[in-house]
């Protein structure tokens, strides 16, 4: 059954980044699969009103108030009459939010919830329980994810952190991982065959690429912001002992943010300007032009969720030296990697150990960008979030849904399926805290009486439905598919 | 996307790895123990949402693998937890204890912590031995004991001790029950007592010093360094340059003065060759200069050293008499000023305003212990500057330039020269530390009583219930920090930033 689903979140395009191209591939797919997915976000800068993208994706630019970094003010109540508005116009069943630091998405829900529609929050990042940003932001995300039907993770340590920040149920949390267009990332051997979207048959015998012999050079690619999380100082680090101890090394730089002296700084003192090349930020449309001219990618990351940026290296047909941190040792496949620990040394030794195996030739990196297609596709991901989708929405039963685990003590929380009588969901937000369970208790009050008043004072009879964008219909491959949940 | 055979061959098997960067594999011999009963300091799913369960402890039945796999099969199912090279033992007790699983298990696989291999379970399934495996709860927490905290607390006593002295002179001048020169004449007494034993302790502690550096300087009696010290004859140059410099430092010249005295003997070792240029081996004879000539033995040297050091020491004492000198007079010139400097100002706004500032002194000051990397050498600006500032306002209320004179010069002793006084106590001798600590509670005491009611009878009470107060108080604050330890939640995973550990090379 087709739902019609808003994506809501602060974050989308023209800002590129991995929640809005998330955001946009998962759409663009549900679509393909037969729902209408309209997405909500605040306008930008020469960028407002209603438009269209590609496939009918239609985009709200809502006007509002933006106070940092594309993050809107939050005002719990303020978005509600035109968020009321758009959902009845265009007749809306699944309100799914994004990113947690988006103030947007957690208005959007709390507002849905108090509609009477079904939500779904999708986190994108990880937080520490440390610091009093940290504590805030928790105690935000614990207000928006009280009263939601289902949250989405992006990997497993992503999952475990949102279960711990939010105090959720984890059968309530599913994890569906990032995708990459592996079409988008092709090695440069491959490229010929870009165009002609037929699987190759995986025991096609393509002949193996030029080998690397000891003297040629070999090329590392760091992509990413040059920010202290991302890992820089390790990176500033280890370069000049890298290039140090394994001659015909070059490096690739590219990207900007406030590292980039420190980093422009130690290639002068080290004298190392002709062997690493900085290029800059780089688009993201720009990123496998960079990425096929290296053979190793360096991902000195201090924290990341799921590093969507590993696996579109991989998929270029790089082998991957990473940190050992947050969700990354999921994500991929050991023999396309090489973990390091967040240590100058071992970040050394690490790449070292990855330099010399590419030597050796005993890593096949001509194979990683089909078995990267077998691991990663946004249809797939499509799919996975359609099956929560239908979970929610009651299309597929609750005991088959959150599955049935006795013994264990989980199913003591009999509320997964929420209601939405007002009392229930007080008595869901009472438990987040002595006092801001009381003031969240208050929010959602005052947030049920803005939605009667709106009801008697711009009733639903005077608002317009939208007109859907004709549809086309739907791929026989997808249908004819088993469904990923009868599989569970 | 592919059916499941295809991704088998072309995709070699998963390989479990590592997922934590800090943890290394769990060795076998606490493996067993693991696998059967839970760990206490780890959560399971059920404690995320489960609030109150945070606290207690889980017990679990002895067979608690058993029943739960029997229940059902694959939930319980261990999937390769660590690297694959797991020992026998383990295995075979993971065998034990999944029960009838283990055939399912062959057939279905176990569920793996991997995102990129296609699996047979549900997005939402929650694996109850690896959910939240490599959560850690406290792991750097370090149990307070009794005795140790209350000992510690004798360093805020004391200072909220001599803030409670100085605001009793004060109100003392205010009603014209004590004259305000003797109050600064016993001030500048015990600033010059403590001064004498300080200037004591550094001699002692330079000789030491010297003569283990003499030592050394006999062992490596080397060419290079005597040789570059006799190319510069008068050894005591780095000296002076050291005391030269250091009036530079802002507030208290007495203080900085004495602040470099502090310093030498640490630091001579290492930091001064930045002072004059030379290199590392002068620099360490620079406090003692080396023979003329490099024959003569050690103890010769030493003798040298102690005369050179004695007036070394002479010309240092010299220059704290002279900013001492030079502080008292500027305040003397200073004091007609600031004696009307806040004079329009309402006595209320005075008095909330001292407070605050006095307040400000207590919470900003540095009560630690000057060891360590973060250790500042005298207290911490602001909490100084805040305390100065308060007797400003406050020496406006008074009535003559003498009364702000004196206050003035009491406050200086008291927030600028006692603290590092008192620091250097502690360091030395724990008992003079606890008999001053015991002194100033006592006057303390003894002060408030006489402000409230007059008399030596109520000064006595008042020393008495102060004494039992801060006792009271030093024991109530450490039970209650220690009671409050239980509440300690910290949670630590692998969603935490990492910290990078870098060596710091620099060439």
């Amino acid at each position: 059954m087709p739902y019609n689903i808003a994506m809501v979140s602060d974050f989308f395009f023209p800002q590129s980044g991995g929640i809005e191209s998330h955001i946009y591939q998962l759409s663009s797919k549900l679509i393909d699969r037969g729902h209408k997915v309209i997405i909500i976000t605040h306008a930008y800068k020469g960028r407002t009103g209603v438009r269209y993208l590609t496939n009918g994706l239609k985009i709200y630019h809502v006007p509002f108030f933006v106070i940092y970094r594309e993050t809107t003010f939050p005002t719990v109540f303020s978005f509600f009459p035109i968020f009321r508005n758009i959902v009845i116009r265009e007749q809306i069943d699944i309100v799914h939010g994004h990113a947690s630091l988006s103030s947007f998405c957690g208005e959007a829900i709390l507002h849905a919830r108090t509609m009477g529609l079904r939500t779904v929050f999708t986190d994108h990042s990880l937080f520490g329980f440390a610091d009093a940003a940290s504590i805030l932001t928790n105690k935000l995300l614990k207000f928006t994810l009280s009263d939601v039907d289902h949250a989405i993770c992006v990997s497993h340590t992503c999952k475990e952190n949102t279960v711990l920040r939010a105090s959720l149920d984890p059968l309530m949390v599913s994890v569906i991982p990032n995708a990459v267009v592996a079409e988008n990332f092709c090695p440069l051997s491959h490229s010929s065959r870009a165009p002609d979207q037929i699987p190759i048959s995986p025991a096609d015998p393509r002949p193996s690429p030029t080998p690397i012999g000891p003297d040629d050079t070999i090329t590392i690619v760091v992509i990413s912001r040059l920010f202290y999380n991302k890992g820089t100082d390790l990176l500033i680090a280890a370069i000049p002992r890298i290039l140090s101890s394994n001659p015909n090394t070059r490096f690739i730089i590219a990207g900007s943010g406030p590292k980039a002296i420190d980093l422009e700084q130690m290639l002068e003192r080290n004298v190392l300007q002709d062997k690493v090349e900085m290029l800059g930020s780089v688009r993201h449309e720009e990123v496998r032009d960079v990425m096929v001219r290296g053979h190793i990618y360096l991902h000195p990351s201090l924290t990341e969720a799921f590093g969507t940026v590993i696996v579109e290296a991989a998929s270029c047909g790089l082998y991957v030296v990473c940190t050992r941190v947050g969700g990354i040792p999921e994500v991929l496949p050991q023999h396309m990697t090489t973990f390091a620990k967040p240590e100058e040394d071992d970040l050394v030794v690490a790449t070292s150990k990855a330099i010399a195996a590419l030597r050796s030739n005993k890593v096949r990196t001509d194979r990683f960008h089909d078995q990267v297609k077998m691991m990663y596709s946004w249809r797939d991901v499509a799919e996975r979030t359609e099956r929560v989708y239908q979970g929610i929405i009651g299309d597929i039963s609750p005991s088959e849904f959150y599955g049935y685990y006795p013994g264990q003590g989980w199913d003591a929380s009999g509320d997964r399926v929420r209601s939405f009588a007002l009392i229930d969901r007080l008595k869901r937000y009472y438990g987040c805290g002595v006092w801001a369970g009381k003031l969240f208790c208050l929010c959602v009050v005052i947030d049920f009486l803005i939605f009667v008043f709106l009801e008697m004072w711009f009733p639903r009879g005077n608002i317009d439905i939208a007109r859907s964008w004709p549809k086309k219909r739907p791929a026989e491959k997808s249908s004819t598919r088993p469904i990923r949940s009868s599989r569970s | 996307m592919t059916s499941l055979p295809t991704s088998h061959s072309t995709i070699p098997p998963p390989i479990p790895v590592e997922t934590h960067p800090n943890r290394s594999p769990s060795p076998g011999s606490q493996a067993p123990e693991q696998d059967r009963i839970p760990d206490p300091n780890r959560l399971a799913p059920e404690d995320a949402y489960f609030a109150p369960s945070l606290s207690r402890a889980r017990s679990a039945p002895a067979n608690y693998d058993d029943t739960l796999g029997s229940l059902n099969g694959e939930a319980t199912l261990r999937p390769p937890r660590g690297v694959l090279g797991a020992d026998p033992n383990r295995k075979d007790v993971r065998k034990l204890g999944a029960g009838p699983g283990v055939g399912r298990r062959r057939r279905k696989g176990a569920w793996k912590k991997l995102l990129w291999v296609k699996q047979s379970y549900p997005d939402n399934y929650t694996d109850t031995e690896t959910f939240l495996d490599h959560l850690q709860r406290n792991p750097r927490v370090r149990p307070y004991d009794f005795w140790p905290l209350v000992s510690d607390s004798t360093v805020i006593v004391q200072h909220v001790c001599s803030v409670v002295i100085f605001v009793c002179c004060f109100v003392g001048i205010v009603q014209d029950r004590v004259s305000p020169v003797s109050i600064v004449c016993w001030g500048s007494v015990g600033t010059a007592m403590g001064w004498i034993l300080w200037d004591n302790w550094i001699w002692r502690e330079q000789t030491e010093l010297s003569n283990a550096n003499g030592a050394i300087g006999g062992d490596d009696g080397s060419s290079s360094s005597s040789m570059v010290s006799s190319a510069n004859p008068p050894g005591n140059d780095t000296h002076a340059n050291g005391t030269k410099v250091s009036p530079i430092h802002g507030l208290g010249l007495t203080m900085a003065a004495n602040n470099s005295k502090e310093q030498l003997p640490h630091q001579s070792l290492d930091s001064n060759g930045s002072l004059d240029g030379v290199i590392d081996a002068t620099t360490r004879s620079g406090l003692h200069p080396a023979p003329p000539n490099a024959t003569v033995g050690s103890v010769d040297a030493q003798d040298i050293d102690r005369s050179s050091l004695f007036s070394s020491r002479n010309r240092q004492r010299l220059s704290t008499v002279k900013s001492a000198f030079l502080i008292y007079f500027s305040l003397l010139g200073l004091s007609p000023i600031l004696k009307s400097l806040t004079k329009s100002t309402a006595s209320d706004s005075i008095w909330a305003m001292s407070c605050w500032l006095l307040i400000m002194n207590i919470f900003s000051f540095d009560y630690g212990s000057g060891e360590g990397a973060g250790a500042t050498k005298f207290p911490a600006s602001l909490s100084t500057n805040a305390a100065v500032m308060a007797s400003t306002v406050l020496a406006s209320r008074l009535p003559s330039t003498t009364h702000v004179f004196s206050l003035m010069l009491f406050s200086m002793e008291v927030f600028g020269l006692f603290p590092i006084f008192r620091r250097q106590l502690r360091q030395k001798s724990w008992t003079g530390h606890v008999l001053l600590t015991l002194a100033l509670v006592i006057i303390a005491g003894g002060a408030v009583g006489m402000t409230l009611s007059g008399g030596w009878a109520s000064a006595i009470i008042g020393a008495f219930l102060g004494g039992l107060l801060t006792a009271l108080a030093m024991g109530g604050c450490s039970w209650w920090l220690i009671s409050l330890q239980k509440y300690k939640n910290v949670v630590i995973g692998p969603w935490d930033p990492a910290r990078p550990i870098i060596r710091r090379h620099w060439n």
